[in-house]
């Protein structure tokens, strides 16, 4: 029933964008404002609808994988298809960083390797399933594809790099007590019914899109005023692919942005629109979702610095690999 | 009955934890609302996202916030 409106919605947005801009405003076509405050009217629904449409169909396919299933598919797999399965199911699983550790700790606890574990907990935050869904929606589907296949890769070589440096020494001692300590009980999984699914999927629009709306304003008003007001020369000068510079800095400006997945869209939008390299705005986009601060002070809980820093450093240098191969080959 | 939220802290598990209070409140009986977020317990309790809820040792709930009408008949069985 919510559909036709939907789609209603959808078709008449780009009209009402121009109509506000150029009539309502009464700015000029082709001027910076002009240009900068349609694109601002025209995003506000576009990446709005989509979102609802998106998490609608994200949260519904979660009800379906959780963490717990996760564990158990991946307990005792060695390396290599180990970080193959953990990077593919990081992908779907819901993950929100608050629980970054008590699923650190479940999986060690079950004897999933320390490799494995970090290839998902490289691909929980960096794929993230509402950014492939806006992706897929707003630039195609080979963008969406390069964004998982990246992901995925630089979860999977992580994962097995950091199995391989032996890092279990450096996890604080009171994980090494949390990790020998005996069971208290297992736990029975909820078997949620369709319509049980289903109001899932409708709360979870409801939470996200109630929690993410400031982060897209802000994103869309930032992609606006770059779509508006900065010279094509200028950010293909900055961030195209013929300067060794561009993937280092949108990894650096990248990381301490703190962004909702959804909130760095339209802030894709425009930098694409600018004539930014594909593999720039790549690497900019994935150090924005996922590597944030918030995660990385969380997970200092369990690691020490030693192992924290490792985990970062291999991270960042998975993304600008990708930056630098998609700045080579397209 | 014993309720207890699991969660670090964030704005999910505190959202939880009022939940359980109203459920407590609309029951009309007497019942102990717990908040725990120590890591090493949640982990030897098999809990792997927050918050979770567990009501008299059993972990019933986790992963998502659950409404106080949910709790509710948890507590009516």
């Amino acid at each position: 029933m919510a559909l036709p409106i939907w789609i209603l919605l959808y078709a008449v947005s780009h009209p009402a964008s121009e109509w506000i801009a150029f009539h309502l405003f009464r700015l000029t076509p082709k001027t910076h404002l002009g240009e900068a405050v349609a694109f601002f009217f025209f995003d506000v629904p576009k990446v709005l609808l989509l979102l609802t449409l998106v998490v609608f169909i994200v949260t519904f396919l979660q009800t379906f994988v959780s963490p717990t299933k996760v564990r158990d598919a991946l307990s005792k797999r060695r390396a290599g298809l180990g970080n193959a399965l953990a990077s593919l199911f990081g992908i779907m699983t819901p993950f929100c960083s608050c629980s970054a550790v008590p699923l650190f700790i479940g999986f060690l606890r079950a004897g999933v390797p320390l490799g494995v574990t970090f290839s998902f907990l490289v691909a929980a935050p960096m794929i993230n399933e509402v950014a492939l869904g806006m992706l897929f929606a707003m630039f195609g589907w080979k963008i969406a594809l390069i964004y998982a296949g990246t992901g995925v890769a630089i979860a999977f070589i992580s994962g097995l790099l950091l199995g391989r440096l032996k890092m279990e020494r450096h996890l604080e001692d009171w994980v090494q007590d949390a990790l020998k300590a005996p069971s208290l009980g297992e736990i029975e999984e909820e078997r949620p019914t369709l319509s049980n699914r289903l109001s899932l999927a409708l709360q979870g629009v409801k939470d996200i899109v109630g929690k993410v709306w400031p982060y897209i304003l802000a994103g869309i008003s930032v992609g606006a005023l770059i779509h508006g007001f900065v010279p094509e020369a200028f950010m293909a000068g900055l961030l195209g692919k013929e300067h060794w510079y561009s993937v280092p800095l949108a990894v650096l400006v990248g990381i301490p942005l703190y962004s909702n997945a959804a909130g760095v869209m339209p802030i894709v939008e425009a930098l694409l629109g600018k004539g930014a390299a594909l593999g720039s705005t790549l690497a900019f986009m994935m150090a924005v979702i996922g590597l944030s601060l918030p995660e990385t002070i969380i997970l200092r809980r369990v690691m020490r610095p030693r192992l924290i820093a490792t985990f970062v450093g291999v991270v960042a240098l998975g993304i600008l690999l990708v930056g630098y191969l998609f700045n080579a080959i397209l | 009955m014993l309720i207890e939220v699991f969660g670090p802290g964030c704005a999910k598990c505190q959202t939880m934890e009022k939940h359980a209070h109203q459920a407590v409140e609309q029951s009309g009986g007497i019942h102990q609302v717990v908040k725990v977020s120590d890591y090493a317990v949640m982990a030897a309790r098999g809990i792997m996202s927050t918050p979770a809820l567990a009501l008299d040792g059993q972990v019933k709930f986790q992963g998502r916030v659950v409404g106080s009408d949910e709790i509710l008949a948890l507590i009516k069985g």
